[in-house]
């Protein structure tokens, strides 16, 4: 971490309750050993990676601002305060490495998938792209990873919402996901089990890339 | 995953994501050849394997775990990935130009581990309830299916697997096979028998899927109705040998790249390995030694050039 590119901030929403002896503990079961994670990745950045754990029940007008209704959530804003990627989940596993990958790529490392998303840019609407993810899945983190990159690279147009959907078990339901990776891209018919970056890029467009060689 | 020089011409591109091409890539790493590894899937069809038990020096291993050793030692070597898909490949004069959804990149030499796809039963209701209790990874779905009925299809070891998984998750696992004994390697056949949830309903094919949202029921070809929450679909694969057909590398009937025991096509500076490959035996191992002799038959290859490593 300590090799990003510029400093980056992450808004992680969590919800503690006090003890009868006052002090505080985290309501949701993977919240604990997450922010443990993330805060040795915060140790361990120079400076370069800041983690803003929030209490939803400490600022109620804030959860709301932000449209918190879950917890955790785990927020990347640009600098204007743009969201551009949410986690609705607690990377853990195979999910660690795409997330770590997106921490990096939001400091600038290099995007693979930034200049053809550039370059079709203008055939791209305002989109949300929801993949529905568990912990255990071995492609998930293949969809989160492509997905995350599309929205660092959308420059605003693009929103990546990631769900663990053994931890929102409604969500799932509401979208009659019986199986993971399921990916919902502008709340069209979803595509359900591995999917490519062309196939992603295709369904935003809802046509062929086109590539300037 | 970061930006690349489409004009740069690359020692070596493995096509490819699973061990045949992680093997590969880590040989002609260590040889020092400039190379790049582009897949569709990181790890391939074994990321969706229960259990590996029968790779030498790793007792048992899960296929998502195994997977995250290979990204270890690739990362260890600094191998860069990307994930794409080839669209084309096309010869020019001392070397090939791949055309990905993405990008173009150059190179003097390939290796074919694009391994297989997944075979489909084509029938109706496969493709309305895919995600919705149709699905072709236990791993990936299994834990969905806690305390329901499942049938697997097919009579593989991979399908046998797959219900050896499923049967931890669901109430109990229906196997339906067309044949009159299942084809799963002895220990696993053994484990399936032993296996109080799982039962095998021999010589029956299932025509359609029947459902209201979610998967209710299969239809079996003798007519009959069988009640299920879930199938998963185990039937076999075909080889992703697609990409080839307009460069001209020689397919055998069933589509499989032919390759020589250098791991050669009858193109020179075009390899493949693993099960897009010829080998009658199709394993882990067995495609990554044919990975590593690609790296090998490459870097040999690649001394024609002058290049030093």
């Amino acid at each position: 971490m300590a090799k990003l590119k510029k400093a980056v901030k992450l808004k992680v929403f969590t919800c503690k309750t006090r003890q009868p002896t006052g002090s505080q503990i985290r309501e949701c079961m993977d919240c604990g050993q997450f922010m443990s994670l993330l805060r040795v990745y915060e140790e361990n950045s120079n400076g370069m990676l800041k983690i803003e754990e929030l209490c939803i029940d400490d600022d109620l007008e804030l959860a709301k601002r932000y449209d918190i209704s879950r917890v955790p959530t785990i927020l990347f804003l640009d600098d204007n305060g743009r969201e551009m990627i949410r986690y609705l989940a607690s990377p853990q596993a195979g999910e660690i490495q795409p997330f770590i990958q997106t921490v990096f790529a939001f400091a600038g490392a290099g995007n693979y998938y930034e200049a053809t998303i550039k370059q079709n840019i203008d055939r791209i609407p305002p989109s949300t792209i929801k993949v529905m993810i568990t912990n255990m899945c071995p492609y998930c983190p293949q969809v989160v990873s492509v997905a995350n990159l599309f929205a660092l690279a959308g420059n605003g147009k693009i929103r990546t919402v990631i769900v663990d959907i053994m931890a929102n078990q409604d969500i799932g339901q509401y979208y009659d996901a019986a199986g993971v990776p399921y990916t919902v891209i502008n709340e069209k018919p979803a595509i359900s089990g591995m999917v490519g970056p062309n196939e992603i890029l295709k369904a935003l467009m809802g046509g062929n890339i086109r590539v300037q060689y | 995953m970061t930006d690349l020089d489409p004009d740069k011409i690359w020692d070596f591109i493995i096509l490819g994501g699973g061990p045949t091409a992680i093997g590969c890539a880590i040989y002609a790493a260590r040889f020092g050849l400039d190379i790049l590894v582009i897949g569709k899937t990181y790890g391939g069809l074994i990321a969706t394997t229960h259990i590996v038990e029968n790779y030498p020096g790793i007792t048992s291993v899960s296929g998502t775990e195994f997977v995250e050793m290979f990204r270890d030692h690739m990362d260890s070597l600094s191998i860069p990935y990307i994930s794409d898909e080839i669209k084309n490949i096309e010869k020019a004069k001392d070397h090939f130009i791949l055309y990905t959804f993405f990008q173009r990149f150059k190179t003097r030499t390939i290796c074919i581990a694009t391994g297989s796809e997944r075979r489909k039963l084509g029938i109706p209701g496969e493709e309305e309830f895919a995600g919705r209790g149709v699905s072709y990874c236990a791993t990936c779905d299994g834990p969905f299916y806690k305390d329901k009925v499942v049938a697997v299809i097919g009579g593989s070891d991979s399908a046998a697997k797959e219900a050896l998984f499923l049967s931890q998750h669901a109430k109990k696992v229906y196997i339906i096979y067309r044949g009159e004994e299942i084809r799963a390697e002895p220990i696993n056949k053994k484990r399936v028998y032993e296996t109080d949830n799982i039962e095998i309903i021999y010589k029956t094919n299932i025509t359609s899927i029947k459902g209201d949202g979610n998967v209710k029921s299969v239809i079996f070809d003798n007519g009959h109705e069988f009640k299920v929450d879930g199938v998963f679909i185990e039937i076999g694969s075909n080889p992703a040998s697609e990409i080839v057909k307009d460069i001209g590398v020689k397919l055998n009937q069933k589509k499989e790249i032919i390759i020589n025991r250098k791991s050669e096509t009858n193109i020179p500076g075009i390899y493949a390995a693993g099960d897009v490959a010829d080998a009658p035996f199709k394993q882990a191992i067995t495609g990554v030694s044919e990975g590593v002799i690609a790296a090998y038959s490459a870097f040999d290859y690649l001394k024609k050039f002058n290049i030093e490593y």
